[in-house]
């Protein structure tokens, strides 16, 4: 792609590597670190000055030309997304942030707004520079009320001090931003369920085409992204495509957060180059795994497991070498599951995850992954099972791949068709015994 | 459900709240308004009755039936009052292998209510919720809008205590990982300032 920053010789891809600096997280977990005043003795709003100053088109080549990719799971490349905005025509264009975070290993984004949410707002404000649009839409799901009160009171402080509004910055571009809360539902985090949740109508995701960019919130041009690849835009302009592009692999360039939860000594949220291989990840920044390990999620459940082994953990955290290995990078949640965790009861919660989000707009995904998927399951971890049960998921979720409106009966069934790759000894087991081959236990430490 | 008391109006003595909240979106999209009247009506009285629906209905020129529907979709908005305080155990993966089912064994026999119930006083409710995004600081109790995470038996006990004097205590806010931070609290009162 013409723009793109190629042949680094020596790309940043270990936490261990001196060149490397926490930088979107370098304020979490930082008392006092979230307001404006704060913000600006760090230097906040430079590179909403600095973009500002550009045309807008410059500013999307720019974010082309890092190579940043989509934080929100599905990995789009950020500026080309942009690309996509028909030139103004005089309607109202808008910015949407996907703030509704629910993906079950994710939690990235709250921090980031709880801790720093002025670094939301200033991407905010530069990709709506960059897209032409006055007006943003930050969706926050609705748990997360100290992140909506963090924004709510970060956003009056911009107003007061003409960062957000008419002539932002003291330039002549509008821009000011509208806070909308969730009300617990998965499905709201799909784009285009998203806008119409926003638009007060039931979270069902929309027919695409047209597009979110043809038409998106309000029927109006509408650009969505993740809250972290927001607040990546930031730092990109801040400090240059060829800064993030200096990390990570040709495939995947740049920064991301690898939430580590599940059987690790140290779980957590730690900024990592792309690149980075799941062995630094668990073992080092994580403490490694307590107790025998089995298998890995490496980013949110609706990720694929992965064998806990060498070749595994030695697998890159990048979008490609993910999908080789028949699976996703995803959020970047890293789930690690202990040897003596039944897979069935494991995947079980998984499955019943996705049934109690599914929609009910399409049948594949009602009667497959809201009605059967978990009945089975059911009927196995009450001993109730057969072998030909085992047989019929296997089958069901076969033909639930590829066959739902959108994307979420897959988060369901291609994770359950792995695991009977993986662990199919752990099912005919429970089918033949009546009883897992790893038994319950109370897993409360603390 | 029988509404007996004829209800004030909600939004009547509350016009500001009301403008502040229509003013938020374009006249193209007062429809937006839909969620935000729910959640205002849901947090201060705890459900959001017949009479609530058909006020808010008026407001935004919908039908009842209408916001029935949008209520009846999202999980936030109960049809029935939940308790004073609304236990909510995240179920999903992490928090499971964290301890989440035998923490909910733990709230279901302490409180001696199952997932789904209020206790006769209105005090506790107990529900199972899914992923609350607080993977990586498992396992997780949302009461009402807080998150207590990394929950043991005995902060627990110790929650449980202070709910029954009232108190609902200010949560560590943990921050794992990068800027590692376990507390102290943060000052009270700093939420809604
Ligand atoms: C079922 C489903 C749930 C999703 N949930 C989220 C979410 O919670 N947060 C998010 O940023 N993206 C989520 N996505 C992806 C969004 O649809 C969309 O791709 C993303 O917000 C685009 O932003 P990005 O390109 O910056 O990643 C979800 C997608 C699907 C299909
Ligand atoms: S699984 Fe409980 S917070 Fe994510």
């Amino acid at each position: 792609m013409s723009g793109a920053v190629t042949d680094t010789v020596d790309r940043i891809t270990s936490r261990r590597d001196p060149r490397f600096e926490v930088t979107l997280y370098a304020y979490v977990g930082v008392e006092g670190a979230h307001t404006l005043d704060a913000y600006l003795e760090r230097g906040g709003y430079d590179a909403a000055r600095r973009a500002l100053a550009m045309e807008p088109g410059e500013v999307v080549d720019l974010v082309k030309a890092s190579g940043l990719r989509g934080r929100g799971g599905a990995g789009f490349p950020a500026g080309v997304k942009w690309s996509f905005m028909p030139p103004p025509d005089g309607r109202d264009r808008y910015v949407v942030c996907n703030a509704d975070e629910s993906e079950p290993g994710s939690c990235k984004d709250r921090y980031l707004m709880e801790d720093d949410p002025h670094q939301l707002i200033e991407g905010m404000m530069i990709a709506g520079h960059a897209i032409q649009a006055t007006t943003g839409v930050i969706y926050v799901r609705g748990e997360y009320h100290h992140a909506y009160e963090r924004l709510r009171a970060a956003m009056e402080e911009a107003r007061a001090r003409g960062i957000l509004g008419r002539g932002v910055l003291g330039t002549d571009v509008d821009f000011d931003l509208i806070l909308h809360r969730g009300a617990g539902a998965y499905i709201c985090g799909e784009e285009t369920a998203l806008m119409n949740s926003f638009e007060g109508l039931r979270a069902n995701p929309r027919l695409k085409p047209p597009f979110p960019a043809q038409a998106g919130v309000y029927g109006r041009p509408t650009t969505i992204n993740n809250v972290t690849t927001l607040a990546s835009v930031v730092h990109v302009v801040a400090k240059g495509a060829d800064w993030f592009a200096a990390m990570g692999t040709d495939d995947s360039k740049g920064i991301h957060h690898a939430q580590v939860s599940g059987a690790v000594a140290r779980p957590g949220v730690f900024e990592v180059p792309l690149g980075i291989t799941y062995r630094e990840i668990i073992h080092d920044l994580a403490g490694g795994p307590v107790g025998p390990a089995k298998a890995f999620i490496p980013g949110g459940t609706s990720c694929p497991l992965l064998p806990f082994d060498d070749a595994h953990l030695d697998l890159p955290m990048e979008y490609a070498a993910m999908a080789n290995a028949g699976t996703m990078m995803g959020t970047g949640g890293v789930i690690v599951i202990p040897q003596d965790q039944c897979i069935v009861d494991a995947m079980y919660n998984v499955v019943r995850f996705y049934a109690h989000e599914s929609c009910g707009k399409c049948t594949p995904c009602r009667e497959g992954v809201a009605t059967w998927l978990p009945k089975m399951y059911q009927k196995l971890l009450a001993g109730l099972g057969t072998p030909e049960d085992v047989d019929l998921i296997e089958d069901m979720v076969k033909n639930l791949r590829g066959t739902a409106f959108c994307p979420l009966a897959d988060a369901a069934a291609w994770p359950v068709q792995k695991s009977l790759e993986l662990f199919r000894d752990e099912y005919e087991y429970l089918a033949h015994h009546g009883t897992p081959m790893y038994p319950a236990k109370d897993r409360w430490s603390a | 459900m029988i509404e007996l008391q004829t209800a004030r109006p909600f939004f009547e003595d509350k016009p500001e709240l009301l403008q502040e909240i229509l003013g938020r979106y374009p006249d193209y999209g007062r429809r937006s308004a839909l969620m935000p009247l729910l959640w205002e009506v849901q947090r201060a009285e705890r459900y959001v009755s017949e009479a609530r629906i058909a006020e808010i209905a008026d407001i935004l020129d919908l039908t009842a039936t209408e916001v029935r529907g949008v209520m009846s979709f999202y999980s936030t908005y109960h049809g029935e009052p939940v308790g004073r305080y609304h236990l909510q155990v995240c179920a999903t993966l992490s928090c499971k292998l964290a301890g989440a089912d035998q923490l909910t064994d733990y709230l279901e026999d302490t409180l001696g209510l199952v997932p789904g119930e209020t206790d006769a006083e209105g005090r506790f409710s107990l529900q199972k919720v899914e992923c609350l995004g607080s993977c990586t600081t498992a396992p997780v109790l949302q009461v009402n809008d807080t998150y207590y995470e990394r929950v043991g038996r005995a902060d627990v006990d110790a929650l449980l205590a202070a709910m029954k004097e009232d108190v609902l205590p200010e949560p560590a806010r943990v921050r794992a990982g990068d800027n590692e931070r376990y507390g102290p609290a943060a000052p009270a009162g700093e939420e809604d300032a």
